[in-house]
C-alpha cells in the first residue's frame, strides 16, 4: 500500500519527467538535451545557478555562524538570545517573497532608501545582488538551525582544557572550537546551496532579464511557451547539481561527525572562548541582521495599510478588503489544500517512520530512500514531474486539489518520518517488553505504549507540512488551476501586476496564521512526556 | 535459611510496610517453582562467529525460593533470565513454570513480572496508570483497579504518588514503581534484572533489603540477576554463579565462600588467598595438606592422592597474626592499611604473600610493617582446589 502510494507520487512522475526529457515518440533522442545545452541562454541559466548558490551559501554559512556562536557561546542574557531566536525564525515561515518585496519596497526605483532617502534615479534593483541579498537573509537561518546543535554539542571543558594548556581565545577558537565545527559549516554549506538552487520565487522578482536562474527559465518555459519539454529537459539540467549535493552531502557528513558530548556531562562549566568585551561586536553584527529583517516586516506591515508605498502613505484598509473580497478563494483553497494535507501528511510520516525504524522487511532501505526523493529535489522539478505525469491518462489529476495536496504530503512529510524514526530510536525496547510481561500482545502495546510515545512526530510533522502548504510555492505553481489556486501564487500575481499592497497583505496574512499555528503546536508538543523533545521550529531548517 | 535469620540479617523487616493484611491483596495465591533443562542461545559475533550466550543452563528454582544468577558481564545471565521471561527465545533447551512448559509460549502469556534495570517505566502515563497498566491488560473494573493500585502503592511507600510522572521521582521512587508494576499483577514469579545498579551505594542497600522483605512477604517465586557479589549474598536463598554462559556452581552464600569449586569462583566471591600445598594424608571427607610447613585440614569436593599438589582457600579473615617466633609459619609484614572497623595486613610468607584481615581491636592488629610475624591459618574447615581446576 504504502509502496503503492511511493511509487505513484514519488518514482511514477519522476520517470515521466525523465521520459519526456530523452524520449521522442517512444524513441531515445538525447538531441533535446544537446541544443538545451547549446542554448547560451539556458548555458548562461546554468552558470548563474550554480554561482548564485555558491555566494548565498558562503555569505549563508558565515552569518548562521556568527548567530550559532552569539547564541551559543556569547554567554548573552536569555532576552538578547531570544532576539537572535525569533530574527532566525521570521523568514522560515513567511511566504518565498517577503524579502524580495520588501527589498523592492527599499531599493526599487521608487524604493524608500534610494528614491526618497538618497534621492537617486533610475536605479535598478534587479540582478545578480539584490537576488543573492535576498536569498542569503531568507536562507541563512537554515546555516544556523544546522549550526546551533552542533556549537552547543561542544563540550565546554574541551575548551577549557586548551585554555589551561596555555592557548589564548583566539589561539582555542581556530584549533579546536572551529575544527571541531567543520563538518557542521559543510553541512550547513551544502543545505543552503540546495535551497538557493532549488528556489524559485526571489530570481523571478528580482532576477530581472538579466540573471536568469534555470528554475525561472523552466517555468517560463512551460507556462509562457507551454514548452513541456522544454521545462522537463531543465529540470533535468538542475538535477545534476542537486543530486550532486545530496550525494556530497552524505558523504561529508556521514563520515566526518565529531560528537564530543559523552554519556556523563561534564562539570557545567561557563563557555570562557568569548572575552566580556567582544561579546558587544559579536551581538552588534547580529543586531544589524536583526535590524535589517524587522525593517523588512514592519515595510511589509506597513505597505500593506497604505494606498501606495513610494508614493501616497495615506492610511487605509483597503488592501485587506481587497484581499478578503477577490482573495477569499486563494485563502479558502489553501487552507483546504494545508487542512487536508495536515492529517495526511502526518499520518504518511509516522506509519513510514515506524516501519522504517522497527518492522525488518525487504526493501527496507530502499523505502526510506524513496521517501526522501521528493523531499531532496527542487521544487521546480517536483513540480513539473507531477504536471507531466498527471496531464494525461491514466491518471488525469491536473485542476484538482489533490495533486496539490499528495504533492505537499510527499514532499514535506520526510520531516515526520525522521521525527518518528528519531522518537523510536530513543524509546528504549525494554518498555515495549514490560508491556508484554504485564500480559499485553503486541497490538495492544503498539496502542497503548508505542503510538503515545510517537505521537509528538505525527503532530511535529503535521505542523511541518500545514506551514510549508502555507508558504511554498515552487513546486505548486506549476500545479494550480482555475478551481484550485493558492495564496503564494496569488502574491506572485499581485507582484507582477505591481500591486505591491495586496501582495504585503496577503504576506502579512500568511505570517500571522503560520505564526499563530506554531504557537499553538509548540504548546501542544511541550505536553507530551517523551525521551526526546520535539521542536517544530527546529524541523523548518531542512 | 528461613525467615527470621533474613530479618535478623537486615536488621529493618519493618522497611517496607508490608504487613499480613496488605500482603494478602497482592501476593501469589501459591508459589510455583522454576525449572530450566539444558537452555542453551547463540548470537552471532562480528568478529568470533557463533557465541554462546547460554549453553546448557540447568537449574531448579523452589517455590517461594529467592535465586540470584551472578556472574561478570557477559556471562549469560540477563540472556538466562530474559529466556526465562520470554523476550529470548532459546536455541535449545526448554523452561518450565510450576509444571507448565512454556517454552514456546510469548512473554505476554507467561505471567511473570520483570523488573528492569533501567525500570523501562512509561514516560506517558503516571505512577497510577503505570502501576494499572497490566491490570487494564486483564480487562479488570475500574474500583478493582483503584483498589490494587492503591495497595501495592502503599505496599511499596508510594502512597500520593499517584499524578506524578516517573520523571518527576527519583531513581530510588523509579525503582519501586517499576517493582509495584511488576508485583500488582499478581505475577507466579519474579525476574529481576541488576534492578538496583541505577541508584547510588546507600541506596542500593536500602532498596536490596527492601525487595527481599517484599519477596518473604508475597512468598513469590524470584529470580534475580547481579555481577555485585554482595547484593547476591545479601538477597538469595541461594546463588547460582555463571561464567561463559555456564552455571559454574550453585549454593548458598555460606557454601560458595567456604567452598568455591574452582579458583573462578574463589576469587569472585569475597576477597581469598589461594595457597600451594601439598597432599599429606587423605581421610574419608576430609584431607591432610602442609602449607608453608603448617599442616591443615581441608574439605574436598574431589578426592586427591597422598603426594598431590594442590591449592587451598584461606579467606584473610580466617588467618591471626603472633609474635615472631610462635609456633608456626614465619612472615613479614609488607603493607597494614587501618580501615577503623579493621585493619588488611600484606604479609610475605616465603613465596607468597598473603592477604589477612584483623578486626580493629584485636591484639595482632598492630603488627607495623618491615616486622617479622608469625602466622596462623586455620587449623581446619579450608577449601581445597586441585591445582589443574
Amino acid at each position: 500500500m504504502l509502496w503503492a502510494c511511493l511509487a505513484l507520487f514519488v518514482l511514477f512522475p519522476l520517470a515521466a519527467l525523465v521520459a519526456r526529457a530523452f524520449f521522442e515518440g517512444g524513441r531515445f533522442a538525447p538531441g533535446a538535451l544537446a541544443s538545451v545545452l547549446r542554448d547560451p541562454n539556458h548555458l548562461r541559466a546554468f552558470g548563474n545557478s550554480v554561482l548564485l548558490g555558491v555566494l548565498v551559501a558562503v555569505a549563508s554559512t558565515v552569518l548562521g555562524f556568527l548567530f550559532a556562536f552569539t547564541a551559543v557561546r556569547g554567554g548573552l542574557p536569555r532576552a538578547w538570545t531570544g532576539v537572535l531566536e525569533a530574527t532566525a525564525l521570521l523568514p522560515l515561515i513567511s511566504p518565498p517573497f517577503t524579502t524580495a518585496i520588501a527589498i523592492i519596497f527599499s531599493f526599487g526605483p521608487r524604493g524608500l532608501v534610494t528614491w526618497h532617502l538618497l534621492g537617486l534615479k533610475g536605479v535598478s534593483v534587479y540582478g545578480l545582488a539584490s537576488t543573492f541579498a535576498a536569498e542569503t537573509l531568507t536562507y541563512f537561518p537554515i546555516a544556523y538551525l544546522t549550526l546551533k546543535p552542533v556549537l552547543a554539542a561542544l563540550d565546554p571543558n574541551v575548551e577549557d582544557m586548551a585554555f589551561s594548556l596555555g592557548s589564548s581565545r583566539a589561539r582555542v577558537f581556530r584549533t579546536v572550537t572551529l575544527p571541531l565545527t567543520v563538518p557542521g559549516l559543510g553541512n550547513a554549506f551544502l543545505l543552503v546551496f540546495a535551497a538557493s538552487l532549488a528556489d524559485f520565487a526571489t530570481p523571478l522578482i528580482l532576477g530581472g532579464n538579466d540573471f536568469p536562474v534555470l528554475p525561472t527559465q523552466a517555468y517560463l518555459q512551460i507556462t509562457g511557451l507551454f514548452d513541456f519539454k522544454g521545462g522537463a529537459v531543465l529540470s533535468f539540467v538542475l538535477l545534476v547539481p542537486a543530486f550532486a549535493v545530496l550525494l556530497l552531502q552524505r558523504a561529508w557528513v556521514g563520515r566526518r561527525y565529531y560528537v564530543t558530548v559523552s554519556g556523563k556531562a561534564g562539570a557545567q562549566t561557563a563557555a570562557k572562548s568569548v572575552a566580556a568585551w567582544a561579546r558587544w561586536p559579536l551581538l552588534a553584527g547580529c543586531l544589524v541582521v536583526t535590524v535589517v529583517i524587522a525593517w523588512f516586516y514592519a515595510l511589509l506591515a506597513y505597505a500593506s495599510l497604505v494606498v501606495a508605498l513610494g508614493a501616497n502613505h495615506a492610511w487605509t484598509a483597503v488592501h485587506y478588503r481587497v484581499i478578503f473580497s477577490e482573495g477569499v478563494k486563494a485563502i479558502r483553497d489553501t487552507l483546504v489544500i494545508a487542512g487536508l494535507g495536515m492529517p495526511l501528511g502526518g499520518l504518511y510520516g509516522i506509519l513510514l517512520g515506524y516501519l522504517v525504524a522497527r518492522k525488518v522487511f525487504l526493501g527496507r532501505r530502499a523505502m526510506e530512500l524513496v521517501s526522501m526523493v521528493n523531499y531532496a529535489l527542487p521544487g521546480t522539478i517536483v513540480g513539473i514531474a507531477y504536471l507531466i505525469a498527471f496531464n494525461d491518462p491514466p491518471l488525469v489529476l491536473t485542476g484538482t486539489a489533490l495533486i496539490i495536496v499528495a504533492c505537499y504530503v510527499f514532499r514535506y512529510s520526510p520531516t515526520g518520518i525522521r521525527t518518528t524514526v528519531a522518537l523510536l530510536q530513543q524509546i528504549d525496547p525494554g518498555l515495549e517488553e514490560a508491556s508484554a510481561s504485564l500480559g499485553a500482545g503486541s497490538a495492544t502495546t503498539f496502542r497503548r505504549v508505542t503510538l503515545p510515545l510517537i505521537v509528538p512526530a505525527f503532530f511535529a510533522g503535521l505542523g511541518v507540512v500545514f506551514i510549508r502548504s502555507m508558504t511554498a510555492i515552487s513546486a505548486t505553481i506549476f500545479l494550480i488551476s482555475i478551481n484550485w489556486t493558492l495564496i503564494t501564487v496569488r502574491i506572485l500575481e499581485n507582484m507582477t501586476e505591481l500591486s505591491l499592497g495586496p501582495a504585503a497583505a496577503f504576506s502579512m496574512l500568511v505570517v500571522a496564521i503560520v505564526v499563530v499555528v506554531m504557537a499553538a503546536l509548540s504548546r501542544l508538543l511541550r505536553q507530551f512526556r517523551t525521551p526526546g523533545r520535539v521542536m517544530v521550529a527546529s524541523l523548518l531548517g531542512g | 535459611m528461613g525467615t527470621g535469620d533474613i530479618e535478623e540479617r537486615h536488621g529493618r523487616p519493618g522497611a517496607l510496610r508490608a504487613r499480613g493484611g496488605v500482603g494478602g491483596h497482592v501476593g501469589a495465591p501459591h508459589s510455583v517453582g522454576i525449572r530450566l533443562e539444558r537452555l542453551s542461545k547463540r548470537f552471532h559475533h562480528r568478529v568470533q562467529g557463533e557465541v554462546y550466550a547460554a549453553r546448557d543452563v540447568s537449574l531448579a528454582v523452589a517455590p517461594g525460593e529467592f535465586v540470584t544468577l551472578l556472574g561478570p558481564s557477559g556471562c549469560g545471565k540477563t540472556t538466562t533470565l530474559r529466556m526465562i521471561a520470554g523476550f529470548e527465545t532459546p536455541d535449545a533447551g526448554r523452561v518450565f513454570i510450576g509444571d507448565e512448559d512454556v517454552t514456546a509460549l510469548l512473554a505476554n502469556r507467561r505471567h511473570l513480572g520483570f523488573v528492569f534495570q533501567n525500570y523501562a517505566l512509561f514516560p506517558h502515563l503516571t505512577v497510577f496508570e503505570n502501576v494499572a497498566y497490566g491490570l487494564r491488560v486483564q480487562g479488570r473494573t475500574a474500583a478493582e483497579i483503584t483498589r490494587m493500585v492503591g495497595d501495592v502503592l502503599t505496599l511499596v511507600g508510594l502512597q500520593g504518588y499517584d499524578r506524578q510522572f516517573p520523571q518527576q521521582l527519583s531513581g530510588g521512587e523509579q525503582q519501586r514503581v517499576a517493582l509495584a508494576r511488576a508485583i500488582v499483577i499478581r505475577p507466579r514469579v519474579l525476574l529481576f534484572d541488576e534492578p538496583l545498579s541505577n541508584l547510588d551505594a546507600q541506596l542500593r542497600v536500602r532498596m536490596r533489603a527492601e525487595i527481599r522483605a517484599l519477596q518473604q512477604a508475597l512468598s513469590i517465586t524470584a529470580v534475580y540477576v547481579t555481577h555485585d557479589q554482595e547484593e547476591a549474598m545479601a538477597i538469595s536463598d541461594r546463588i547460582a554463579v555463571m561464567s561463559r554462559g555456564s552455571i559454574v556452581q550453585e549454593g548458598s552464600a555460606e557454601t560458595l565462600y567456604a567452598r568455591p569449586a574452582s579458583e573462578f569462583v574463589a576469587r569472585f566471591i569475597g576477597r581469598v588467598n589461594l595457597v600451594s600445598a601439598r597432599v599429606v594424608a587423605v581421610g574419608v571427607d576430609t584431607v591432610e595438606v602442609e602449607v608453608a610447613g603448617q599442616r591443615v585440614r581441608a574439605v574436598a569436593a574431589a578426592q586427591p592422592a597422598v603426594g598431590d599438589k594442590v591449592r587451598v582457600v584461606v579467606r584473610p579473615e580466617t588467618v591471626e597474626l603472633a609474635p615472631a617466633g610462635s609456633l608456626g609459619p614465619a612472615g613479614t609484614v609488607v603493607a597494614r592499611t587501618f580501615l577503623g572497623e579493621k585493619v588488611e595486613y600484606q604479609v610475605r610468607v616465603g613465596d607468597e604473600t598473603l592477604q589477612v584481615t584483623r578486626p580493629g581491636g584485636a591484639a595482632d592488629a598492630r603488627f607495623a610493617p618491615g616486622g617479622a610475624v608469625t602466622v596462623r591459618l586455620p587449623a581446619d574447615g579450608v577449601g581445597l582446589l586441585r591445582d589443574d581446576a
